[in-house]
């Protein structure tokens, strides 16, 4: 068994009187995985990003990162937010060398260089003559550099052209293979993870609705089409059913065999998404893989 | 000024904040460069003694002569002196401390490999060095520049300005200004106001123990018996010495001055029911208290100082894990 990248125990963060951002999250996400934080805006993707970097205090529960708290675990984890913070006076050589000052232990200049020369920028520019996507690219270099153990990227590509997107996307995948790294992705647009992602954690209104590997995910769901009621379905966990023609097309979650008189598909990860999101009743599936350990 | 040997925090926070201190750099070396201009015109044009009738003609710079042009330079150096302290604050407050937070960099800074904690203890230190090095040398340039002019007339050691100018407070209220800058930076997270609010705060402290500085070292009194409005005191003044009340007394010891109750009540001012003069009363401060009062008040800011630093901890941790 592999270790465990995130932990997190009924975990819940409020802010103010805004009521919760999350609410009891309980997930598991071991080490070594490439890991896809989806959902709406709003669901609190960025809080749990920002809870497991160590920027802020949960206000309920537990969080585990890399075996230890957020806060130990500081040297081990590279994170960058949503809006890409940089300073902007600051030219790209010398905030290559912010990363060389801040984690002297660990730096890999040559490499935090090379993220920045392959995408063709001067490091004698100044940050804040750089557009969205070149700052995205400077930003990812800094976390690049810091040769992290888990990597926490906030919508990392959303301002990237797509073939910055596609380069970025292979450097990273390239150093998450090469080291071991865990690489954590948030999104709200579904598509562009899945092809780079192998495990997944849909969130919205606070809370974990999936969480697993793609693929285990995908198999314990089935597409149904078929010529009878959808409260024929019973003993299967009806995610989401709509009338069709004459008949019903529903996504379940088998509970044994399904009857003969209903066709059934693998539903596609997007299939999958979607009739969660829209349908916040469904119990959450967490795979084995995913859940937590429970306490000795 | 290299910053080629230093490394850590240090490093970013004086590459970032580069232009300022080159800046700062150029300001103190001006101030110097011009206090050393104005002492030797104060030396090369003395005050014409003589200048038979009417007014005298301008000797230098349009002046009527050097002396006068540094004495009035120095003199709105020494008010000047008294906002340093403000400008360290606000500077703290809003570039230093709060620009970061409001623009989202901090999460830059508190997700590499040092902590929040170092962050802020790093930020504090290198601040306060600079803030005291700066109090220090303007101190030095003034010194230098009001030397043979201390004491004479609006120079006095404990006028406003000139008291605070000519010891350890100003580097006191400096480092205060850095502490109370950096908590409320950190506190209201927006360049602008916390700027305002620690230039409010500062300035309201050094206004406040400025009126009440005379009181924390009790003063020395002097009295006699008179039985007329003459103002003797003026004779049991010592030389220097900063007089803070004086006046005449009744058989009943109490206070009041003589012109005002005598021979009717003026309006503003309070005396007693008997006007008899028996005496004649005189409080000051001699020049020994200057520096007693200096340290106890230096005390009492650093004090306030080291507060605002705890808070400044105790709202960081709060916030991060």
């Amino acid at each position: 068994m592999t270790g465990s990248a995130i932990e997190a125990a009924a975990l819940g963060k409020t802010y103010g009187r805004r009521g919760p951002a999350l609410d009891d999250c309980s997930f598991r996400l071991p080490t070594g995985r490439i890991c896809a934080v989806v959902g709406p805006n709003g669901a609190g993707k960025s809080t749990l990003l920002a809870l497991a970097a160590g920027l802020a205090r949960p206000t309920a529960g537990r969080l585990t990162v890399l075996g230890t708290t957020p806060a130990a675990a500081r040297a081990r984890i590279a994170y960058v937010a949503q809006d890409k913070p940089l300073h902007p006076q600051l030219s790209i050589a010398d905030t290559l060398r912010l990363g060389a000052e801040l984690n002297p232990d660990r730096w890999d200049a040559e490499f935090a260089q090379r993220v920045v020369e392959e995408g063709e920028l001067d490091p004698a520019a100044r940050v804040r003559t750089l557009s969205g996507g070149q700052r995205t690219r400077v930003a990812l270099a800094l976390a690049l550099g810091k040769r992290a153990e888990l990597l926490l990227l906030d919508e990392p590509m959303a301002d990237l052209d797509p073939l910055a997107r596609h380069q970025l996307m292979g450097t990273l995948m390239a150093q998450a293979a090469e080291h071991g790294t865990t690489v954590v992705m948030s999104s709200h647009i579904v598509g562009e993870l899945a092809d780079s992602c192998d495990h997944l954690l849909l969130v919205s209104g606070g809370r974990i609705r999936l969480g697993g590997p793609i693929d285990d995910l995908v198999a314990a769901h089935c597409l149904v089409t078929g010529r009878r009621p959808a409260a024929e379905l019973a003993p299967h966990t009806v995610v989401e059913s709509r009338a069709t023609g004459r008949g019903t097309t529903a996504l379940i979650r088998p509970d044994g065999p399904i009857a003969a008189d209903w066709e059934a598909q693998e539903p596609s990860l997007e299939d999958l998404l979607l009739a969660h999101l829209r349908s916040p009743g469904t119990p959450a599936l967490l795979t084995p893989e995913a859940e937590r350990k429970v306490a000795r | 000024m290299s910053t080629a040997t230093l490394k850590g925090p240090r490093w970013v926070e004086l590459r970032l904040h580069r232009t300022a201190l080159r800046t700062l750099l150029g300001a103190v070396l001006l101030a110097a460069a011009v206090t050393a201009f104005l002492r030797w015109g104060a030396g090369a044009y003395p005050p014409v003694s003589d200048c038979g009738s009417g007014p005298c003609e301008a000797t230098f710079l349009g002046f009527p002569d050097g002396e006068y042009l540094l004495r009035e330079a120095m003199l709105k150096a020494s008010h000047a002196l008294l906002l340093l302290p403000l400008a360290v604050g606000v500077f703290v407050a809003g570039p230093f401390v709060a620009r970061e937070l409001e623009s989202g960099a901090h999460k830059l800074a508190w997700t590499q490999s040092v902590t929040p904690v170092r962050w802020l203890a790093s930020r504090l230190t290198t601040a306060a060095a600079i803030g005291a090095a700066v109090a220090l040398t303007l101190m030095a340039v003034f010194r230098f520049g009001a030397a043979d002019l201390l004491g004479s007339s609006n120079m006095h050691w404990a006028d406003r300005g000139m008291y605070e100018a000519s010891g350890p407070v100003l580097v006191a209220y400096c480092l205060f200004a850095v502490a109370v800058g950096t908590l409320t930076g950190l506190l209201v997270r927006r360049t602008l106001l916390a700027a305002s609010l620690t230039g409010l705060v500062t300035g309201a402290v050094l206004a406040l123990l400025g009126s009440l500085r005379w009181q924390l070292v009790p003063v020395t009194q002097a009295s006699g018996p008179t039985t007329t409005m003459e103002p003797l005191w003026i004779k049991a003044l010592p030389r220097g010495a900063f007089m803070t009340d004086s006046g005449v007394t009744n058989a009943a010891g109490e206070r009041f001055v003589a012109r005002a109750c005598i021979p009717d009540q003026m309006a503003h001012f309070s005396c007693p029911s008997d006007t008899r003069i028996t005496g004649w009363f005189l409080d000051y401060h001699p020049r020994s208290h200057f520096w007693y009062t200096q340290f106890i008040e230096t005390g009492i800011v650093l004090a306030l100082a080291a507060a605002a630093v705890w808070a400044a901890f105790l709202v960081l941790r709060r916030r991060t894990p």
